[in-house]
């Protein structure tokens, strides 16, 4: 049976689950963060922290058969899926033994085995593909369901339209997240959208529509579950989530901006993710304490794995192109 | 109707490119066609009959968006179907080119290896006669200048269905480009399985070599017959594969004469011409009797007037003026 809201809550096995999917990104980002001003990451990179329960509630809700997209803010997503936190920063250190061989970095993170199938850093641009990957899951009879995850940034884009059409049209087992961080680099939503958002839009497709809290991981998961359940059986839909990104577009990008004020990233995070749902499902404080102790040494070994790690070697620059 | 087996019959360019999907449809149940109107086989029949013969889960009709049909197909290939997506003109194939290029051609490197895109895009290319601007482009350069995809263009009706065969079996993108020019013209057909498709002699000759492909070895080796009654013998070298690019087999046909004329129908600058030209050069100076001449297109957009349009692209008078050129070459 399908648990409720208030089910959920209940559920203290998913609620620690949730909460250490959630903290190790938490840390992930932070240490990456870190490791990018120590030089041991080049190109840039583009944290997540704030919009943790976003991944964790999303990918929570999946089961292996299904697969994933994301964008160049995608480490959360990778964490979530599981994806090892030792061949993720690899990659973002630009290793042989990270998860795209060194050839990817942060804004290309790839784990096939897992189903996580890419990120793309061309904003909308993997809108297209989810419904691609569910028409061939459609077709095959495979019952998998394609999550792809685009920023507000993305939701002006027309490619993103042309696939609610399409999944509209041939019934795709696909589900659109829209995380809604409220600002496209600098660009607050209210500036580059018209109208009332990119869920409501999707009505006009015919297609099933979500708003949700993403800074309540439960109400994700739970919005998620309902989502994915319908998308197996051939009724697509948009989830808008919304939350916000603490920290810069990316590196090159101060941690508050110079197009927002500092009260309202306070006032954010007053609405932090991992606190709502250490509230929310009564969780000791000794263990929130043990998961965190936890998450952070493997964060450590990780990106003490990464300085240690073989970049690749010359071979690596002519393979995988074609044929 | 085609016939099938180790039959020689003669058909069109456009009804071999649909008899070699039909063929393939056929021995792998996971080739599925996305396009606009296929299902009706408009406009050039292309696909005729196959939504019948297949049904309509492997013969979809897309709407016009062909950003997401292209995306669509990079999905269905990373996700184990073979997609080939069917672009009519070349000038519609930009709309789908972040798909194509930024994904497709990508993302087997990004991953190191991890995704494999087996997709196939046909799209016409040259042009059609009296389209215009927009529907008469020739996308060879930018395309095979992407790494990440084989570029191939079909000369004739038997090369056309051995590309499509080919692309059909590989597991990376191929974009097989269909000159328009020859889409109605006839040739003998016959159907292989597991045909090759590297660059092969289309006549032979020891006076000069031209290097061609799509409808410009057709060009070619008529100009090559009007040369011979004149006692000129001219090698025709058909490359097809434009990415990855046979450059032993230029090295091979460029140093057997020594004089050799590269014929290309997009801009003579940044185009298809100048790459060959400069790959003969490196390749056979040491031997060359004669500098390397291009005949390409004029960098004008296509003219819709008829008068007009006869002048941009290459003929069989002006690659017979540049094989003469060559010919003709006393070093100082």
């Amino acid at each position: 049976m399908t648990a409720t809201l208030d089910g959920l809550r209940a559920d203290s096995d998913l609620a620690l689950d949730l909460y250490e999917t959630m903290a190790l990104i938490r840390r992930f980002e932070e240490f990456a963060y870190r490791a990018y001003e120590e030089g041991d990451i080049s190109g840039t990179v583009h944290v997540s922290i704030g919009q943790e329960a976003v991944a964790a509630g999303m990918i929570g809700a999946l089961e292996d058969r299904d697969k994933i997209i994301s964008h160049h803010r995608g480490h959360g997503h990778a964490i979530a899926r599981g994806v090892p936190v030792e061949s993720l920063m690899a990659e973002l250190c630009g290793r042989s033994s990270g998860s795209s061989g060194g050839k990817g970095g942060s804004m290309h993170i790839t784990d096939i085995e897992r189903g996580f199938l890419g990120t793309m850093a061309v904003v909308g641009s993997a809108v297209p593909i989810a419904a691609g990957v569910a028409l061939a899951s459609k077709l095959k009879g495979a019952g998998g369901v394609c999550v792809v995850f685009f920023g507000d940034g993305a939701v002006n884009q027309g490619v993103v339209y042309e696939s609610f059409n399409l999944a509209g049209l041939w019934s795709l087992p696909v589900v659109f997240v829209c995380e809604n961080n409220s600002y496209a680099i600098t660009m607050p939503v209210a500036e580059s959208t018209a109208g009332p958002g990119v869920a409501a839009r999707a009505r006009a497709f015919g297609i099933r529509d979500y708003v949700v809290d993403g800074q309540d991981v439960l109400e994700v998961y739970d919005t998620a579950r309902r989502a994915v359940e319908h998308a197996r059986r051939g009724e697509p839909s948009v989830v808008e989530a919304l939350t916000y990104r603490y920290m810069g577009h990316s590196r090159g990008d101060p941690p508050h901006g110079l197009y927002r004020v500092k009260e309202e990233v306070e006032a954010w995070r007053q609405r932090d993710p991992i606190a709502i749902l250490a509230a929310r499902a009564g969780l000791s404080p000794a263990a929130a304490d043990e998961i965190t102790e936890r998450v952070e040494a493997k964060v450590e070994q990780a990106l003490a794995y990464a300085r240690g790690a073989a970049e690749p070697g010359d071979p690596a620059l002519y393979r995988d192109i074609w044929g | 109707m085609i016939a099938t087996g180790s039959l020689v019959e003669e058909v069109t360019f456009v009804e071999a490119v649909c008899a070699a999907q039909r063929d393939a449809m056929a021995e792998d149940d996971s080739i599925v066609l996305l396009g606009q109107d296929i299902v009706a086989g408009f406009p050039f029949g292309a696909t005729k009959g196959l939504a019948e013969a297949f049904g309509s889960d492997r013969v979809l009709n897309t709407p016009i968006s062909e950003s997401a049909t292209m995306g669509c197909g990079v999905g269905a290939a990373v996700a184990g179907l073979r997609p080939v997506v069917e672009v009519d003109f070349a000038g519609f194939l930009y709309l789908g080119l972040d798909q194509l290029l930024n994904n497709a051609a990508k993302m087997r490197y990004m991953s190191s290896g991890q995704i494999r895109v087996p997709l196939v895009v046909r799209v016409g290319q040259g042009p059609l006669g009296s389209f215009a601007a927009q529907h008469s482009q020739s996308l060879h350069a930018l395309l095979s200048a992407t790494p990440g995809m084989a570029v191939l263009a079909p000369s004739d009706a038997q090369s056309a269905y051995d590309c499509i065969r080919w692309a059909l079996k590989q597991q990376d993108p191929v974009v097989v480009c269909e000159d328009l020019r020859i889409y109605r013209a006839k040739g003998p057909l016959r159907r292989s399985a597991a045909p090759s498709v590297g660059a092969r002699q289309a006549r032979a000759g020891t006076d000069a070599t031209v290097l061609a492909y799509g409808a410009g070895t057709g060009i070619a080796a008529r100009a090559a017959d009007r040369l011979s009654r004149d006692g000129v013998e001219v090698q025709v070298v058909d490359l097809v594969s434009l990415a990855p690019l046979d450059v032993s087999a230029i090295a091979v046909a460029a140093r057997s004469t020594g004089r050799v004329v590269c014929l290309a129908d997009d801009s003579p600058f940044f185009g298809v011409g100048p790459t060959i030209a400069s790959i003969a050069t490196c390749e056979a100076w040491d031997v060359l009797a004669a500098p390397v001449l291009t005949v390409s297109a004029k960098p004008v957009p296509a003219p819709y007037s008829e008068r007009l349009e006869a002048q941009v692209y290459p003929t069989e008078q002006s690659v017979e003026v540049a094989v003469r050129q060559v010919v003709d070459w006393v070093e100082d």
